[in-house]
């Protein structure tokens, strides 16, 4: 399961990030590391972006972008 | 004043030469500090090779010696950086070759502390002294924490110092703690020993707090939605699924119409300022060169640029009021689908936004766009947006085409819509074709919390930006009005004719229009424009419209021998000369429904502004980019008028 597809207002752990390397760094880097809970707080309007919680912060992901967080 | 250069060679030889960079993750609070730091006296630094706009001022003398405060561009993260972030990379890690920190203020966002604290990892490793300062502490009870500013800085092993920026709180504190930061550097202290691998810092970061592995229970949502509440109730509503687009639109429509409307009386009473003063000069030394050089060239030139800044100030305030409050990032969000479809970002509404008052802020604007390909592409559709100075030129042109001035009026909507859709639409297709890497695209951006405009910072950034767009935009307006002026004052001695019976006519000598050196430009230029279905008079303020593209209309009354006091007058009389106006030698019109639509098309594509080429070329470090988007959007420009003339007459359109 990937947070592209997670219930909204659900916490799940992140389990590992697959995606291209650059922008997976980036996202570890600014809180999406393994073991960390993550939930989406809402969809924006046209369903993509995701607004998401971590550490403490709301973040606005593209769906492919919250595909590449794999979740438990 | 010193340069950061001088500061880090005489370090300690003299502390009032110090270079003290405030760095930080965006939203931070950096900009409020800095205000309170510095008293409210900062202005935009000028170093050079650097194009992001960077706050510098002078510590207040009161709390000791003055330091030089530089405050940097907020950082995300340093993994695959944006320009600005680049930038603020380049300084802590002491790789840039102007701009030099001694030490550094680390603002860290109290109610963020985990995410604030790994980035202040990677400065403390560098080894400069560092002073933390934290911020946000006022919404520390929105989140139901507590941080205590002693405790954390015995954690940390550097000196901490929490600070109330608004109201001036922790401020002296935080000055003497950075004068007092000589001694250790920051690269032995526990901060400075997190790894560099970013679960490993967090982790190390939860361990020095003392929190559990599991700082937010799996309760839901309600844990959340307690953290701020504010931010949540003003969202549920800002984002909602059905509101969230009709309160963007309502937003946009807000910021449009202060931009024209409320700006139209203040650039009225700018026009008439320099009318006036253009007018005393010449009114004082009537036969003199010099004096209708200084009136029409350089107060002409001037004023150009000056007309547009109460556009700009009022945009740049309404954005940075956009910024301040949270909004900006959420309408970034909303309209992200459709522009990240395009090969845009959500980012690019901003420079697409700030394009209908003027292109410059706009390519200014885009430095946010984190990547590379996105960036360009919106610096690439840019001049597409119609911009306000194409504004009195659509005036004059439909105001021949139409008398009925509701028509006019749509029109010109539609002229703006139509330049918002080919807009959009040629980033979906250039993006396609020229720039078909799929290079890196992150959106991940950060949604601040909901605050209370600071009106004082807001205030300053506004001026800050204002005053760097006159000074990067003026320069180029000013000199090629002043070009303009000299090419259309004074003609070739041999091409005069009080000069005919003689032979030694002088090589150059002032001359009337009608026999200037842009009168013969323009009817050098003369075979390029029939098919347009205009003559060499109407190239003239074409050309002229380099300058400016609203310089077209006055180039025009000058050419078609207009006179008039004001602007108003002026266009009256110069409609009236349109509608007369013949090809020399014949009785054919000029301006026929057919080649006043071919003008209008023309503007609509045409990049007729070298200070945008100059900006454009600045900002991407390019001179092969900027020419190509001259070259491409002046040839499409002209394409589209000669095909829209011609198209127009096949059909039976004179």
């Amino acid at each position: 399961m990937t947070l592209s597809n997670v219930a909204v207002a659900e916490w799940h752990r992140i389990h590992r990030l697959e995606g291209p390397d650059t922008e997976c760094n980036r996202l570890q880097d600014l809180g999406f590391t393994p073991g960390e809970p993550v939930a989406v707080v809402r969809a924006t309007p046209l369903g993509d972006p995701l607004v998401v919680v971590v550490r403490g912060t709301q973040l606005a992901l593209r769906k492919r972008e919250a595909s590449w967080i794999v979740v438990e | 004043m010193t340069t950061p250069v001088e500061a880090a060679e005489s370090e300690e030889a003299d502390p009032k030469t110090r270079t003290v960079c405030l760095v930080g993750m965006p939203n931070s609070g950096k900009t409020t500090l800095m205000n309170a730091l510095t008293g409210g006296h900062f202005h935009t630094a000028n170093y050079p090779g650097v194009t992001v706009s960077l706050l510098q001022g002078r510590s207040r003398k009161e709390w000791g010696p003055p330091m030089t405060l530089v405050d940097l561009p907020g950082v995300h993260s340093a993994v695959n950086p944006s320009p600005e972030e680049e930038l603020s990379c380049e300084v802590i890690e002491s790789r840039h070759s102007s701009v030099r920190a001694d030490r550094f203020v680390l603002v860290v966002d109290a109610t963020q502390l985990e995410r604030h604290l790994k980035f202040a990892g990677f400065v403390a490793r560098q080894g400069k002294p560092i002073v933390v300062a934290l911020t946000m502490m006022d919404l520390l009870p929105r989140v139901g924490a507590q941080v205590d500013a002693a405790g954390l800085s015995r954690k940390l092993g550097v000196p901490v110092v929490a600070v109330d920026a608004r109201h001036g709180e922790g401020v002296p504190e935080l000055v003497s703690a950075l004068q007092d930061a000589a001694g250790p550097p920051a690269g032995s202290s526990a901060l400075a020993t997190l790894g560099e691998q970013p679960a490993e810092a967090y982790r190390q970061v939860r361990t020095l707090l003392g929190d559990s592995d599991t700082l937010v229970q799996p309760e839901g949502l309600a844990v959340l939605v307690e953290r701020d509440s504010l931010t949540a109730r003003v969202d549920r509503i800002a984002m909602h699924r059905y509101l969230g687009f009709p309160i963007f639109l309502a937003v946009l429509i807000g910021l449009f119409a202060s931009i024209f409307w409320f700006a139209t009386p203040f650039m009225d009473a700018v026009d008439a300022a320099f009318a006036v003063s253009g007018d005393f000069v010449t009114g004082v030394f009537p036969d003199s060169m010099v004096a209708a050089f200084v009136a029409e060239g350089l107060i002409g030139g001037v004023g150009a640029v000056a007309v547009f800044l109460p556009q700009i100030i009022i945009l740049f305030f309404l954005m940075t009021l956009l910024e301040d409050s949270g909004y900006l990032a959420r309408g970034a969000t909303l309209v992200d689908r459709p522009l990240s479809a395009l090969g845009l970002h959500g980012r690019s509404f901003v420079p697409m936004l700030s394009g209908f008052a003027c292109a410059i802020p706009a390519v200014f604007a885009s430095r946010s766009i984190p990547t590379l390909r996105e960036r360009l592409l919106t610096i690439w559709i840019i001049p597409l947006m119609s911009c306000s100075a194409r504004l009195p030129v659509y005036a004059l042109l439909l105001a021949a085409l139409m008398s009925d001035v509701f028509r006019q009026g749509l029109a010109l909507a539609a002229i703006y819509i139509a330049s918002l859709l080919i807009g959009s639409m040629s980033a979906g297709v250039i993006g396609r074709f020229a720039f078909p890497d799929r290079a890196p695209s992150l959106l991940a951006m950060e949604l601040p919390v909901y605050r209370i405009p600071r009106w004082k910072v807001i205030l300053r950034m506004t001026w800050s930006r204002s005053s760097s767009y006159l000074r990067k935009a003026g320069m180029p307006i000013v000199v090629v009005a002043i070009v303009l002026w000299l090419l259309s004052s004074f003609g070739l001695g041999s091409a005069q004719p009080r000069f005919a019976d003689t032979t030694a006519a002088p090589l150059v000598v002032p001359a009337e229009m009608d026999y200037s050196l842009a009168a013969q430009l323009g009817q050098a230029t003369e075979p390029v424009l029939t098919p347009m279905g205009v003559d060499w008079r109407v190239g003239v303020g074409l050309i002229s419209a380099f300058a400016a593209r609203e310089v077209f209309v006055s180039a025009m009354a000058i050419v078609f021998h207009v006179e008039g006091e004001d602007e108003a007058v002026q266009s009256e009389g110069l409609l009236e000369t349109m509608r007369t106006a013949t090809f020399a030698g014949t009785d054919e019109p000029i301006f026929t429904p057919a080649s006043i639509i071919g003008l209008i098309v023309f503007f609509f594509f045409s990049l007729q502004c070298i200070s945008t080429v100059a900006v454009v070329r600045k900002e991407t470090n390019s001179w092969r980019f900027a020419a190509v988007q001259l070259l491409f959007y002046t040839g499409l420009g002209y394409g589209a008028a000669v095909a829209t003339v011609q198209g127009l007459r096949w059909f039976g359109v004179a």
